[in-house]
Protein backbone atom coordinates (compact mmCIF):
# COMPACT_ATOMS: atom_id res chain seq x y z
CA UNK A 1 0.00 0.00 0.00
CA UNK A 2 0.80 3.30 -1.16
CA UNK A 3 2.04 5.55 2.48
CA UNK A 4 -0.68 8.14 3.03
CA UNK A 5 0.10 11.71 2.46
CA UNK A 6 -0.66 15.47 2.72
CA UNK A 7 -1.10 16.09 -1.07
CA UNK A 8 -3.54 13.23 -0.69
CA UNK A 9 -5.83 15.23 1.23
CA UNK A 10 -5.34 17.82 -0.74
CA UNK A 11 -6.33 16.23 -4.10
CA UNK A 12 -9.87 15.40 -1.71
CA UNK A 13 -12.01 18.25 -2.23
CA UNK A 14 -11.52 18.32 -6.06
CA UNK A 15 -12.02 14.37 -6.28
CA UNK A 16 -15.66 15.12 -4.48
CA UNK A 17 -16.38 17.78 -6.75
CA UNK A 18 -14.88 15.95 -9.63
CA UNK A 19 -12.46 18.76 -11.26
CA UNK A 20 -9.09 17.28 -10.54
CA UNK A 21 -6.70 17.05 -13.41
CA UNK A 22 -6.23 13.53 -15.13
CA UNK A 23 -3.01 12.96 -13.54
CA UNK A 24 -4.29 14.08 -9.97
CA UNK A 25 -7.52 11.89 -10.13
CA UNK A 26 -5.57 8.86 -11.24
CA UNK A 27 -2.88 9.07 -7.81
CA UNK A 28 -5.58 9.45 -5.87
CA UNK A 29 -7.41 6.99 -6.88
CA UNK A 30 -4.89 4.49 -7.21
CA UNK A 31 -4.58 5.99 -3.83
CA UNK A 32 -7.79 4.80 -2.16
CA UNK A 33 -7.84 1.33 -4.12
CA UNK A 34 -5.35 0.47 -1.92
CA UNK A 35 -7.32 1.10 1.21
CA UNK A 36 -6.69 4.40 3.15
CA UNK A 37 -9.32 5.40 5.71
CA UNK A 38 -8.11 8.85 6.41
CA UNK A 39 -8.69 9.78 2.64
CA UNK A 40 -11.55 7.86 3.10
CA UNK A 41 -12.95 9.64 5.52
CA UNK A 42 -11.85 13.26 4.82
CA UNK A 43 -14.12 12.10 1.00
CA UNK A 44 -17.16 11.49 3.40
CA UNK A 45 -16.71 14.40 5.36
CA UNK A 46 -15.92 16.50 2.22
CA UNK A 47 -19.05 14.47 -0.03
CA UNK A 48 -21.68 15.74 2.66
CA UNK A 49 -20.21 19.35 2.17
CA UNK A 50 -20.92 18.91 -1.49
CA UNK A 51 -24.25 17.67 -0.98
CA UNK A 52 -25.43 20.47 1.50
CA UNK A 53 -24.44 22.95 -1.21
CA UNK A 54 -26.26 21.29 -3.72
CA UNK A 55 -29.59 20.75 -1.93
CA UNK A 56 -29.22 24.53 -1.36
CA UNK A 57 -29.47 25.06 -4.54
CA UNK A 58 -32.87 27.65 -5.46
CA UNK A 59 -35.68 25.24 -6.56
CA UNK A 60 -36.04 26.64 -10.21
CA UNK A 61 -39.95 25.74 -11.62
CA UNK A 62 -40.19 22.64 -13.28
CA UNK A 63 -42.75 21.78 -16.71
CA UNK A 64 -44.75 19.24 -15.60
CA UNK A 65 -44.18 17.66 -19.18
CA UNK A 66 -40.87 16.69 -17.46
CA UNK A 67 -42.86 13.88 -15.69
CA UNK A 68 -44.27 12.35 -18.35
CA UNK A 69 -41.61 12.44 -20.81
CA UNK A 70 -39.07 10.44 -18.35
CA UNK A 71 -41.68 8.15 -16.99
CA UNK A 72 -42.53 7.18 -20.64
CA UNK A 73 -39.29 6.33 -21.47
CA UNK A 74 -38.40 4.38 -18.35
CA UNK A 75 -41.45 2.29 -18.92
CA UNK A 76 -40.33 1.37 -22.53
CA UNK A 77 -37.10 0.90 -21.21
CA UNK A 78 -38.31 -1.82 -18.64
CA UNK A 79 -40.55 -2.90 -21.37
CA UNK A 80 -44.10 -2.27 -19.20
CA UNK A 81 -45.18 0.45 -21.71
CA UNK A 82 -45.58 -2.57 -24.68
CA UNK A 83 -47.44 -4.29 -22.59
CA UNK A 84 -50.47 -1.59 -22.15
CA UNK A 85 -50.30 -1.08 -25.75
CA UNK A 86 -51.20 -4.22 -26.97
CA UNK A 87 -53.93 -4.42 -24.83
CA UNK A 88 -55.62 -1.88 -26.58
CA UNK A 89 -56.16 -4.28 -30.35
CA UNK A 90 -59.96 -5.10 -30.59
CA UNK A 91 -59.61 -5.57 -34.46
CA UNK A 92 -59.17 -8.98 -34.66
CA UNK A 93 -61.80 -10.00 -32.67
CA UNK A 94 -64.28 -7.53 -34.86
CA UNK A 95 -63.07 -9.23 -37.93
CA UNK A 96 -63.51 -12.90 -36.48
CA UNK A 97 -67.07 -11.59 -35.44
CA UNK A 98 -67.71 -10.65 -39.45
CA UNK A 99 -66.51 -13.70 -40.81
CA UNK A 100 -68.16 -16.53 -38.83
CA UNK A 101 -71.53 -14.83 -37.79
CA UNK A 102 -73.85 -15.35 -34.52
CA UNK A 103 -72.21 -18.73 -34.15
CA UNK A 104 -68.64 -17.25 -33.08
CA UNK A 105 -69.87 -14.06 -31.54
CA UNK A 106 -71.76 -16.35 -29.02
CA UNK A 107 -68.17 -18.48 -28.53
CA UNK A 108 -66.92 -14.82 -28.25
CA UNK A 109 -69.16 -13.49 -25.71
CA UNK A 110 -68.10 -17.11 -23.79
CA UNK A 111 -64.83 -16.18 -24.39
CA UNK A 112 -65.03 -12.55 -22.92
CA UNK A 113 -66.52 -14.07 -19.96
CA UNK A 114 -63.91 -16.32 -19.45
CA UNK A 115 -61.43 -13.95 -19.98
CA UNK A 116 -62.99 -11.38 -17.48
CA UNK A 117 -62.64 -14.28 -15.03
CA UNK A 118 -59.39 -14.73 -16.01
CA UNK A 119 -58.29 -10.84 -16.05
CA UNK A 120 -59.93 -11.27 -12.29
CA UNK A 121 -57.65 -14.14 -11.34
CA UNK A 122 -54.93 -12.55 -12.89
CA UNK A 123 -55.46 -9.42 -11.02
CA UNK A 124 -55.54 -11.21 -7.68
CA UNK A 125 -52.47 -13.14 -8.63
CA UNK A 126 -50.73 -9.70 -9.37
CA UNK A 127 -51.47 -7.94 -6.20
CA UNK A 128 -50.27 -11.08 -4.16
CA UNK A 129 -47.05 -10.66 -6.45
CA UNK A 130 -46.32 -7.40 -5.58
CA UNK A 131 -47.19 -7.95 -1.42
CA UNK A 132 -44.52 -10.38 -2.25
CA UNK A 133 -42.40 -7.89 -3.89
CA UNK A 134 -42.84 -5.99 -0.96
CA UNK A 135 -41.69 -8.53 1.44
CA UNK A 136 -38.33 -9.43 -0.74
CA UNK A 137 -37.16 -5.89 -0.38
CA UNK A 138 -37.86 -5.28 3.15
CA UNK A 139 -35.98 -8.34 4.03
CA UNK A 140 -33.42 -7.09 1.21
CA UNK A 141 -32.69 -3.97 3.20
CA UNK A 142 -32.78 -6.01 6.74
CA UNK A 143 -30.32 -8.21 4.90
CA UNK A 144 -28.77 -5.02 3.47
CA UNK A 145 -28.13 -3.47 6.76
CA UNK A 146 -26.72 -6.59 8.38
CA UNK A 147 -23.95 -6.75 5.45
CA UNK A 148 -23.24 -3.41 6.54
CA UNK A 149 -22.70 -4.52 9.85
CA UNK A 150 -20.93 -7.45 9.23
CA UNK A 151 -18.93 -5.45 7.29
CA UNK A 152 -17.61 -3.41 9.98
CA UNK A 153 -15.74 -6.81 11.44
CA UNK A 154 -13.55 -6.70 7.69
CA UNK A 155 -13.26 -2.95 6.86
CA UNK A 156 -9.43 -2.63 6.83
CA UNK A 157 -9.63 0.76 8.63
CA UNK A 158 -11.87 -0.70 11.34
CA UNK A 159 -10.28 -0.42 15.02
CA UNK A 160 -10.69 -2.55 17.74
CA UNK A 161 -10.34 -1.05 21.07
CA UNK A 162 -10.16 -3.36 24.47
CA UNK A 163 -11.78 -1.31 27.78
CA UNK A 164 -9.48 -2.64 30.67
CA UNK A 165 -10.54 -2.37 34.18
CA UNK A 166 -9.51 1.26 36.37
CA UNK A 167 -8.31 0.08 39.78
CA UNK A 168 -12.28 1.32 41.07
CA UNK A 169 -13.55 -1.40 38.74
CA UNK A 170 -14.81 -4.61 38.71
CA UNK A 171 -11.61 -6.66 37.57
CA UNK A 172 -12.97 -9.43 35.49
CA UNK A 173 -15.46 -6.53 33.19
CA UNK A 174 -15.12 -7.73 30.17
CA UNK A 175 -15.63 -5.02 27.08
CA UNK A 176 -14.35 -4.41 23.35
CA UNK A 177 -15.24 -2.05 20.73
CA UNK A 178 -15.18 -2.47 17.26
CA UNK A 179 -15.31 0.75 15.53
CA UNK A 180 -15.18 1.94 11.89
CA UNK A 181 -13.81 5.34 11.52
CA UNK A 182 -15.38 5.81 8.22
CA UNK A 183 -18.78 5.21 8.75
CA UNK A 184 -18.55 6.02 12.87
CA UNK A 185 -19.99 3.00 13.18
CA UNK A 186 -19.32 0.74 16.40
CA UNK A 187 -20.07 -2.64 17.96
CA UNK A 188 -19.42 -2.68 21.66
CA UNK A 189 -19.66 -6.49 23.41
CA UNK A 190 -19.37 -7.10 26.92
CA UNK A 191 -18.87 -9.98 29.10
CA UNK A 192 -19.56 -10.83 32.96
CA UNK A 193 -21.48 -7.32 33.09
CA UNK A 194 -23.41 -8.78 36.07
CA UNK A 195 -24.85 -5.17 37.39
CA UNK A 196 -25.47 -4.66 40.64
CA UNK A 197 -28.76 -3.66 42.51
CA UNK A 198 -30.21 -0.28 41.95
CA UNK A 199 -27.20 0.38 39.46
CA UNK A 200 -26.48 0.58 35.52
CA UNK A 201 -23.12 0.60 33.58
CA UNK A 202 -23.20 3.48 30.89
CA UNK A 203 -20.85 3.62 27.81
CA UNK A 204 -18.90 7.03 27.08
CA UNK A 205 -17.18 7.84 24.39
CA UNK A 206 -14.29 10.90 24.81
CA UNK A 207 -13.67 13.64 22.62
CA UNK A 208 -10.73 16.54 23.15
CA UNK A 209 -13.70 19.02 24.32
CA UNK A 210 -15.61 16.43 26.56
CA UNK A 211 -17.73 13.13 26.55
CA UNK A 212 -20.68 12.10 25.72
CA UNK A 213 -22.93 8.92 26.67
CA UNK A 214 -23.54 6.59 24.16
CA UNK A 215 -26.15 4.82 26.53
CA UNK A 216 -26.72 2.06 29.18
CA UNK A 217 -25.13 -1.39 28.97
CA UNK A 218 -28.35 -3.90 30.02
CA UNK A 219 -26.31 -7.01 29.84
CA UNK A 220 -28.55 -10.36 29.90
CA UNK A 221 -28.60 -12.94 32.82
CA UNK A 222 -25.57 -14.12 31.97
CA UNK A 223 -23.77 -11.01 31.58
CA UNK A 224 -23.45 -10.67 28.30
CA UNK A 225 -24.53 -7.80 25.71
CA UNK A 226 -24.02 -6.77 21.85
CA UNK A 227 -24.42 -3.17 21.15
CA UNK A 228 -24.75 -1.14 18.00
CA UNK A 229 -24.47 2.16 17.43
CA UNK A 230 -24.92 4.43 14.65
CA UNK A 231 -23.45 6.81 15.55
CA UNK A 232 -19.83 6.32 17.73
CA UNK A 233 -18.35 9.74 17.40
CA UNK A 234 -16.34 11.66 14.93
CA UNK A 235 -12.71 9.93 14.12
CA UNK A 236 -10.84 13.52 14.57
CA UNK A 237 -11.92 14.48 18.06
CA UNK A 238 -12.49 10.71 19.34
CA UNK A 239 -9.69 9.18 22.03
CA UNK A 240 -11.07 6.79 24.04
CA UNK A 241 -14.36 4.35 25.04
CA UNK A 242 -15.03 3.86 28.80
CA UNK A 243 -18.35 2.64 31.13
CA UNK A 244 -19.03 3.69 34.59
CA UNK A 245 -21.25 2.76 36.94
CA UNK A 246 -24.06 4.65 37.76
CA UNK A 247 -27.22 4.91 39.89
CA UNK A 248 -29.95 3.23 38.00
CA UNK A 249 -31.18 5.46 34.71
CA UNK A 250 -27.88 6.74 34.06
CA UNK A 251 -26.02 9.75 34.77
CA UNK A 252 -28.47 12.65 35.42
CA UNK A 253 -26.73 15.13 33.13
CA UNK A 254 -26.48 12.69 30.63
CA UNK A 255 -22.99 14.76 29.16
CA UNK A 256 -20.52 13.46 31.53
CA UNK A 257 -20.04 10.58 34.37
CA UNK A 258 -21.65 11.21 37.62
CA UNK A 259 -19.73 7.99 38.96
CA UNK A 260 -16.27 6.68 38.84
CA UNK A 261 -14.98 4.93 35.81
CA UNK A 262 -14.52 1.11 35.56
CA UNK A 263 -13.49 0.84 32.33
CA UNK A 264 -11.81 2.33 29.73
CA UNK A 265 -10.09 1.87 27.11
CA UNK A 266 -7.92 4.78 24.87
CA UNK A 267 -7.99 5.03 20.74
CA UNK B 1 -39.85 5.24 8.55
CA UNK B 2 -37.69 8.29 7.63
CA UNK B 3 -36.98 9.62 4.15
CA UNK B 4 -33.59 8.10 4.06
CA UNK B 5 -35.09 5.00 4.67
CA UNK B 6 -37.67 5.42 2.09
CA UNK B 7 -35.58 6.16 -0.47
CA UNK B 8 -33.17 2.89 0.30
CA UNK B 9 -36.32 0.76 -0.01
CA UNK B 10 -37.13 2.69 -3.20
CA UNK B 11 -33.65 1.19 -4.68
CA UNK B 12 -34.39 -2.32 -3.46
CA UNK B 13 -37.23 -2.28 -5.20
CA UNK B 14 -36.06 -0.51 -8.43
CA UNK B 15 -33.21 -3.18 -8.05
CA UNK B 16 -35.96 -5.59 -8.34
CA UNK B 17 -37.87 -4.14 -11.34
CA UNK B 18 -40.45 -2.49 -9.94
CA UNK B 19 -40.56 0.71 -11.80
CA UNK B 20 -43.06 2.56 -9.38
CA UNK B 21 -40.49 2.58 -7.04
CA UNK B 22 -38.33 4.72 -9.55
CA UNK B 23 -41.59 6.89 -10.27
CA UNK B 24 -41.85 7.50 -6.12
CA UNK B 25 -37.98 8.83 -5.76
CA UNK B 26 -39.33 10.95 -8.77
CA UNK B 27 -41.74 12.68 -7.43
CA UNK B 28 -39.06 12.88 -4.03
CA UNK B 29 -36.29 14.17 -5.89
CA UNK B 30 -36.55 15.47 -8.80
CA UNK B 31 -37.12 18.92 -8.30
CA UNK B 32 -33.56 19.46 -6.58
CA UNK B 33 -32.29 17.24 -9.68
CA UNK B 34 -34.01 19.99 -12.09
CA UNK B 35 -33.06 23.15 -10.48
CA UNK B 36 -29.17 21.59 -10.54
CA UNK B 37 -29.16 20.58 -13.65
CA UNK B 38 -30.59 23.74 -14.87
CA UNK B 39 -27.87 25.60 -13.12
CA UNK B 40 -25.35 24.17 -15.09
CA UNK B 41 -26.77 23.38 -18.89
CA UNK B 42 -28.28 26.84 -18.61
CA UNK B 43 -31.21 25.65 -20.92
CA UNK B 44 -34.78 23.93 -20.00
CA UNK B 45 -34.85 21.96 -23.33
CA UNK B 46 -31.39 20.56 -22.61
CA UNK B 47 -31.85 20.32 -18.62
CA UNK B 48 -35.30 18.29 -19.77
CA UNK B 49 -32.76 16.02 -21.52
CA UNK B 50 -30.46 15.75 -19.28
CA UNK B 51 -32.98 14.75 -16.63
CA UNK B 52 -33.99 12.10 -19.03
CA UNK B 53 -30.49 10.35 -19.52
CA UNK B 54 -29.76 10.59 -15.69
CA UNK B 55 -32.93 9.17 -14.99
CA UNK B 56 -32.24 6.12 -17.23
CA UNK B 57 -28.88 5.55 -15.50
CA UNK B 58 -30.41 5.39 -12.42
CA UNK B 59 -32.83 2.36 -13.64
CA UNK B 60 -30.45 0.71 -15.11
CA UNK B 61 -27.44 1.21 -12.31
CA UNK B 62 -29.53 0.77 -9.11
CA UNK B 63 -27.02 -1.94 -7.67
CA UNK B 64 -24.40 0.61 -7.87
CA UNK B 65 -26.03 2.44 -4.92
CA UNK B 66 -23.63 2.30 -1.83
CA UNK B 67 -25.25 3.47 0.84
CA UNK B 68 -21.86 3.67 3.15
CA UNK B 69 -20.90 6.51 0.53
CA UNK B 70 -23.94 8.74 1.34
CA UNK B 71 -27.96 8.88 1.24
CA UNK B 72 -29.75 8.16 -1.82
CA UNK B 73 -30.96 11.63 -2.79
CA UNK B 74 -27.18 12.44 -2.82
CA UNK B 75 -26.59 9.60 -5.22
CA UNK B 76 -29.30 11.01 -7.50
CA UNK B 77 -28.06 14.33 -7.50
CA UNK B 78 -24.75 13.50 -8.51
CA UNK B 79 -25.68 11.52 -11.61
CA UNK B 80 -27.98 14.56 -12.74
CA UNK B 81 -25.01 16.74 -11.98
CA UNK B 82 -22.09 14.13 -13.41
CA UNK B 83 -24.77 14.00 -16.85
CA UNK B 84 -24.85 17.72 -16.95
CA UNK B 85 -21.24 18.12 -16.63
CA UNK B 86 -20.82 15.31 -19.37
CA UNK B 87 -23.42 17.66 -21.64
CA UNK B 88 -21.36 21.51 -20.89
CA UNK B 89 -17.97 19.98 -21.08
CA UNK B 90 -19.07 18.82 -24.59
CA UNK B 91 -20.25 22.23 -25.86
CA UNK B 92 -17.63 24.51 -24.94
CA UNK B 93 -14.69 25.40 -23.30
CA UNK B 94 -14.02 26.83 -19.11
CA UNK B 95 -14.85 30.30 -20.13
CA UNK B 96 -18.14 29.41 -21.95
CA UNK B 97 -18.77 27.61 -18.61
CA UNK B 98 -18.18 29.82 -16.19
CA UNK B 99 -20.35 32.66 -18.08
CA UNK B 100 -23.69 29.93 -17.37
CA UNK B 101 -22.78 30.14 -13.57
CA UNK B 102 -22.91 34.03 -14.04
CA UNK B 103 -25.77 34.27 -15.47
CA UNK B 104 -29.06 35.20 -13.86
CA UNK B 105 -30.84 32.06 -12.31
CA UNK B 106 -34.61 31.39 -14.33
CA UNK B 107 -38.02 32.00 -11.95
CA UNK B 108 -37.62 30.33 -8.25
CA UNK B 109 -40.33 27.86 -7.27
CA UNK B 110 -42.10 30.07 -4.66
CA UNK B 111 -43.49 27.18 -3.21
CA UNK B 112 -40.02 25.18 -2.24
CA UNK B 113 -40.42 24.07 1.16
CA UNK B 114 -39.68 25.49 4.40
CA UNK B 115 -37.15 23.04 4.97
CA UNK B 116 -34.91 23.65 1.81
CA UNK B 117 -35.48 27.51 2.38
CA UNK B 118 -33.59 26.70 5.87
CA UNK B 119 -31.24 24.57 4.22
CA UNK B 120 -30.46 27.38 1.81
CA UNK B 121 -30.33 30.05 4.22
CA UNK B 122 -27.90 27.67 6.30
CA UNK B 123 -25.07 27.38 3.53
CA UNK B 124 -25.35 30.97 2.59
CA UNK B 125 -24.62 31.95 6.16
CA UNK B 126 -21.59 28.93 6.17
CA UNK B 127 -20.18 30.57 3.03
CA UNK B 128 -20.78 34.34 4.02
CA UNK B 129 -18.72 33.99 7.23
CA UNK B 130 -16.14 32.49 4.76
CA UNK B 131 -15.98 35.06 2.55
CA UNK B 132 -17.25 35.21 -1.44
CA UNK B 133 -14.01 33.44 -2.64
CA UNK B 134 -15.19 30.49 -1.03
CA UNK B 135 -18.44 30.39 -2.48
CA UNK B 136 -17.27 31.06 -6.16
CA UNK B 137 -14.88 28.02 -6.19
CA UNK B 138 -17.47 25.79 -5.22
CA UNK B 139 -19.80 27.75 -7.52
CA UNK B 140 -17.39 27.48 -10.49
CA UNK B 141 -16.43 23.91 -9.81
CA UNK B 142 -19.89 22.62 -8.71
CA UNK B 143 -22.03 24.14 -11.69
CA UNK B 144 -19.74 25.29 -14.24
CA UNK B 145 -17.16 22.07 -14.33
CA UNK B 146 -14.36 23.85 -13.82
CA UNK B 147 -11.03 22.42 -13.13
CA UNK B 148 -8.75 23.77 -10.53
CA UNK B 149 -6.19 25.06 -12.56
CA UNK B 150 -9.23 27.08 -14.39
CA UNK B 151 -10.31 28.31 -11.64
CA UNK B 152 -7.20 29.74 -10.24
CA UNK B 153 -6.38 31.43 -13.78
CA UNK B 154 -9.97 32.81 -13.24
CA UNK B 155 -9.40 34.26 -9.79
CA UNK B 156 -5.75 35.12 -10.92
CA UNK B 157 -5.06 33.03 -7.77
CA UNK B 158 -2.12 30.07 -7.35
CA UNK B 159 -3.82 26.67 -7.93
CA UNK B 160 -3.10 25.61 -4.06
CA UNK B 161 -5.24 28.42 -3.00
CA UNK B 162 -7.82 27.29 -4.68
CA UNK B 163 -7.37 24.02 -3.16
CA UNK B 164 -7.37 25.60 -0.43
CA UNK B 165 -10.86 27.45 -0.15
CA UNK B 166 -12.63 24.55 -1.28
CA UNK B 167 -11.45 22.40 1.19
CA UNK B 168 -12.35 25.08 4.13
CA UNK B 169 -16.02 25.82 2.11
CA UNK B 170 -17.07 21.91 1.95
CA UNK B 171 -15.49 21.43 5.74
CA UNK B 172 -18.15 24.05 6.72
CA UNK B 173 -20.37 22.88 4.91
CA UNK B 174 -20.30 19.46 5.91
CA UNK B 175 -21.23 21.22 9.58
CA UNK B 176 -24.83 21.37 8.21
CA UNK B 177 -25.37 17.53 7.73
CA UNK B 178 -24.94 15.91 10.54
CA UNK B 179 -23.28 12.22 10.04
CA UNK B 180 -26.48 10.33 10.90
CA UNK B 181 -28.62 12.00 8.24
CA UNK B 182 -25.90 11.13 5.75
CA UNK B 183 -26.02 7.33 5.95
Amino acid sequence: MSPHKDEHLDLCPGYVLGNLAEDERGMLEAHLQEGCAVCEVEINRLGRGAWAFAAATPRLLEPSSIRAHVLDTLRRESGQGEGRAGSRAPFPLRQVVRALGWMAAAAAVVFAVFAHTEWRLAGRLSRDLAGSRENVSRLSQEIQSAREWAALATSPQTRVVDLKPTPSGPPQLHARVTYDPATRRAIVSVTDFVTPAGKDYQLWAFTKSGSASLGLVRADSSGRALIQLSNAGDPFTLSAFAVSLENAGGAAAGAAPASPLVMIGRI
Amino acid sequence: MTDQERDRLCVERMRAGDTRALEELYDRHNGLLYSVVLRIVSVPGGAEEVLQEAWLQIWRGAATYNAARGTVGAWLVTVARNRGMDRIRSEGPGAERAARVDAPHPTEDASANAAHRQMSERVGRALEKLGPQHRQVVELAYFGGLTQGEIAERLNTPPATVKSWTRQALLRLSELVPQEEWT
